[in-house]
Order: C-alpha cells, then structure tokens, then sequence
C-alpha cells in the first residue's frame, strides 16, 4: 500500500465502506506511515466540522405548507379524474357482458330460425320425394333390423336405433345413407300401407331444435329427439298416423 | 483522473438494513425494492390512501429534500421551488414506489428535479451568472470570540462546499449530511459505486485544500 493508494482509500475506510482486505491494508499503512496518519486525522476532523458547524437546512414551514396545499390539490385532481374512468370501466364492463348476452341469444335464434328450419324440412322433403321416384330408396333391402343395423357399422360416425314396427303396421323395408345438412345421416324407410315413411337420424347437436311437425306440398314431417339423436319422420301419410309412428318409435 | 472500480469497495450491508436494489440509471422515476414499507392499504383502489401513505412514508423525508436542493442550487428560493416541484413528481411517480428506502427514492426525484432546475435556468439569458454568484455571506457577528470563530468555521464549510462542482457536491452531502450507504448513494446518481467513492475522495480532498487555503488567507 503507498500513500496514493491509501489517500484514495481513506474516506471509504472511515465511512466502513471498504472489502475486509483493503481495511487491513489501510490500517497497516496507518500504523507506519506518519504522514498518511496526519491526512487521516484531517479527515475525521473535517467530517466532524461538517457535522457540528455546516448549515443542515431544514425545510422552511412556509415550504412544507405549500408542498402539502400542492399535494392535497393533486390528490383531489386525481380523484376526480379517477371517478369518471371507474364508471367508464364499468359500463365498458356492463356493456361487454350486454354484447356477449345478444351474440349468445341471436345464436340461439339462428339456430332454430325458422329459414333454416324451412333449409332442412325443404331438403328433407326433396330426399324423400327423390327417393321415391328415383331408384335410391333402399341401400339395404332389408325388414330385418338385425340386417339394417349392422349394415350402418363403418358407414356412419353412430349407430342408429332400428326398429322393426311391423307389429304395429309399420314394417321396416331398409335403410340407406343420405349427405344432409352437411353431414351424413342414416335413413330407415318403413311402409305403411302403400305408402313410404323416411325416417332420417343423426346425432342431435347440443343446441337442438325442438321437436315439431310441419307440413309440406302434400307431405308432413315430424320431428322429435331421442337418446341423443335427432329424428325426421317424413310420409304423405296423415299426422295423425305420423305421430303415432313416432309414438310408437319412441317406446 | 482515477476512478476507482466496484471491487474496491465491500459490500457491507447498509446501515438501514435494506438489501440494495439495482442501480438507477441517472433518469426520470427511481425504483427501490420493497422490504421495508409497512403494509399499505389498497393503494391502488383507494385513492384518498394514497396521499395518507405519501405524507406518512415520503413527507418525512421533507427536511432531507430541502436540505439537498440547497446545497445544490445554493439558493433558498430555487431549492424551495425544486422542492415542491419534486414532491409533486414523487407523488405522481408514488405508484410505481414499491418500498424500499423512502429517502433515497425521494432524493434521487429531488437531485433530478435539481439538476434539471439547473440546466434551465443556465439556458435564461438572466441567469448568466448563476453558477459563479456566491451567494451572500451572511455577516460575521463580532460580539464574541467563539462565536466568531464557530461563524467563520461555518462561513468557511459553507463557502468550500459551495464551491464544489456539483458531481462532487451532491455526494458529499449525500454521504455527509444524510449519511446514505455508498450503494444509496451511486443509486440515487445513477453512478457506480466505484465511482461514488471515488468523486467522494476527490470532494473531501478538494474541500481540505478550500478550507487550509482559506485559513492561510486569513492569517495573512
């Protein structure tokens, strides 16, 4: 340590501002060093008189005052300008959950909207038509459940429920598969009488439409939801015997 | 000039007990860890808490702020204006105070607020002479030899300490009036420790030199 270094260091070693190792060395310098001992000396006494005889200014009460006036208003300031932003983030609350409500409620309405409502009975009723007086009515000519069932297997994403209502005067004569709405569904046809009833089932979506029964050009149609699944019945049978295949379907 | 390094220096934990937070950088808000603050009663909610907590937490560092905007601007009026401009700073900044030493936050927005002051002034036309003026001594009081002599002591510290450059000054006041750790202190100017320390040394020996000049000047 020479007294260059030791000068420098000096005022970190009083203020104990100085690594372990340094302080050793400094206090080593000190011991030898007369001259480095009198600069020290000066400086304890220089600290010593900034204490005792330097001007500590304190705050004037005048500037205290004015600084609480001046911080009293910004606080008011804020306060008001606060209250507006509360209630605009409450309306903006009030009106973002307003906006959800009506998006969910107008979904509700498309889904079940009568136009498309009028989409499905329309394609329904034009497959019906077509399978009557094309050749596409049966993909398995079958009146035994236990043969139609088994052939949707790999042929649609369910398994719908055949029954077989001959019984009741409903026999079951097939079934086939159909595209509708987008989708593939299973058509089971039955007869009654001289007349043929589809019946057309897919898994029913979670925002169903209730059942109902419409008619249509001479047709009627009558739909109802069972077990997961939804059901088109569709005849120029009347409604009345419509309903009671359903009834009877539903069993 | 030579400028210590960091290394230099130990570590030591500061007297207050605060474990320091990283070094400001010399700008605009201060930022001190939290670990002292009491705990504060939704300040972010309550507005009306909030100047409860400045008056409670920062207020009392009033005197501190005073004190260093006086001794850096040498002038009462300037350093009472800085002062309430600096409280009004603080108490916009308060949010983002998120504990830690109060002081040292307050004075970091005091010695900005201060240097800004400074620049402004200096680019005033009227104001050509603000750094050379030597604010008026106050008259010596020849009633009592002590008393003289302790008038001259302070006349002298006072004038030595004025006449510091001011990246000297504001350490030295900030380690000798308010006694703030060398790492308060490099935080508070956005400097390094190392150099904290060292433009310390450089003020204690340039103020010896001032005061031992002015001595053999009056003996003469």
């Amino acid at each position: 340590m020479n007294c260059v270094l030791s000068r420098e260091l000096m005022g970190a070693y009083l203020d104990e501002e100085l690594e372990p190792g340094l302080r050793t060395e400094i206090q080593g310098h000190l011991a030898e060093c007369r001259g480095c001992t009198e600069a020290y000396s000066r400086l304890l006494d220089q600290k010593a008189d900034i204490r005792s005889s330097a001007p500590h200014y304190k705050a004037p009460a005048v500037l205290t005052e004015s600084v609480r006036t001046v911080l009293h208003r910004e606080a008011a300031l804020e306060n008001a300008a606060s209250k507006p932003n509360r209630n605009w983030r409450w309306m903006a609350l009030a009106a973002s959950i307003l906006l959800l409500v009506s998006i969910g409620w107008n979904l509700v309405l498309v889904r079940s909207r009568p136009a498309d409502r009028d989409a499905l009975a329309e394609s329904l009723l034009s497959s019906h038509v077509s399978s009557l007086i094309g050749t596409h009515l049966l993909d398995v000519p079958s009146s035994d459940q236990h043969t139609v069932k088994p052939w949707f297997n790999g042929k649609l994403d369910f398994s719908p429920d055949v029954k077989d209502l001959t019984g009741q005067g409903f026999p079951l004569i097939g079934g086939r598969i159909e595209y509708l709405s987008s989708r593939t569904v299973a058509v089971l046809v039955f007869r009654r009488r001289q007349h043929v009833i589809n019946l057309f089932i897919w898994p029913a979506t979670p925002a169903g439409s209730d059942p109902s029964q419409y008619s249509r050009k001479g047709f009627n149609l009558v739909h109802w939801n069972m077990g997961g699944m939804t059901y088109w019945a569709i005849s120029d049978i009347t409604v009345t015997e419509l309903q009671q295949f359903r009834d009877l379907y539903e069993m | 000039m030579m400028e210590l390094e960091t290394a230099l220096v130990f570590p030591k934990t500061p007297r207050n007990g605060l474990r320091s937070a990283g070094v400001h950088a010399g700008g605009s808000t201060p930022s001190f860890e939290a670990e002292t603050r009491e705990p504060v009663s939704e300040p972010a909610f309550h507005k009306s808490g909030k100047l409860e907590d400045f008056e409670e937490i920062i207020l009392p560092h009033l005197n501190a702020a005073y004190n260093l905007a006086r001794w850096l601007l040498r002038n009462e009026q300037d350093a009472q204006d800085v002062v309430q401009e600096a409280s009004l700073r603080a108490y916009r900044f308060f949010d983002g105070y998120k504990g830690g030493d109060a002081k040292a936050w307050l004075l970091t927005i005091v010695r900005n607020t201060s240097l800004t002051w400074r620049r402004r002034a200096k680019r005033d036309a009227s104001n050509v002479l603000f750094d050379e003026v030597v604010h008026g001594a106050p008259a010596d009081a020849p009633n009592a030899e002590e008393r003289m002599v302790d008038a001259d002591k302070t006349t002298a510290l006072r004038n030595c300490i004025e006449a510091l450059p001011t990246e000297y000054r504001e350490v030295l006041i900030l380690r000798e009036f308010e006694e703030m750790s060398y790492k308060r202190i490099a935080e508070t100017v956005g400097l390094p420790v190392g150099t904290v320390m060292s433009r310390l040394s450089r003020a204690r020996q340039r103020l010896e030199a001032c005061i031992g000049g002015r001595r053999a000047g009056a003996e003469k």
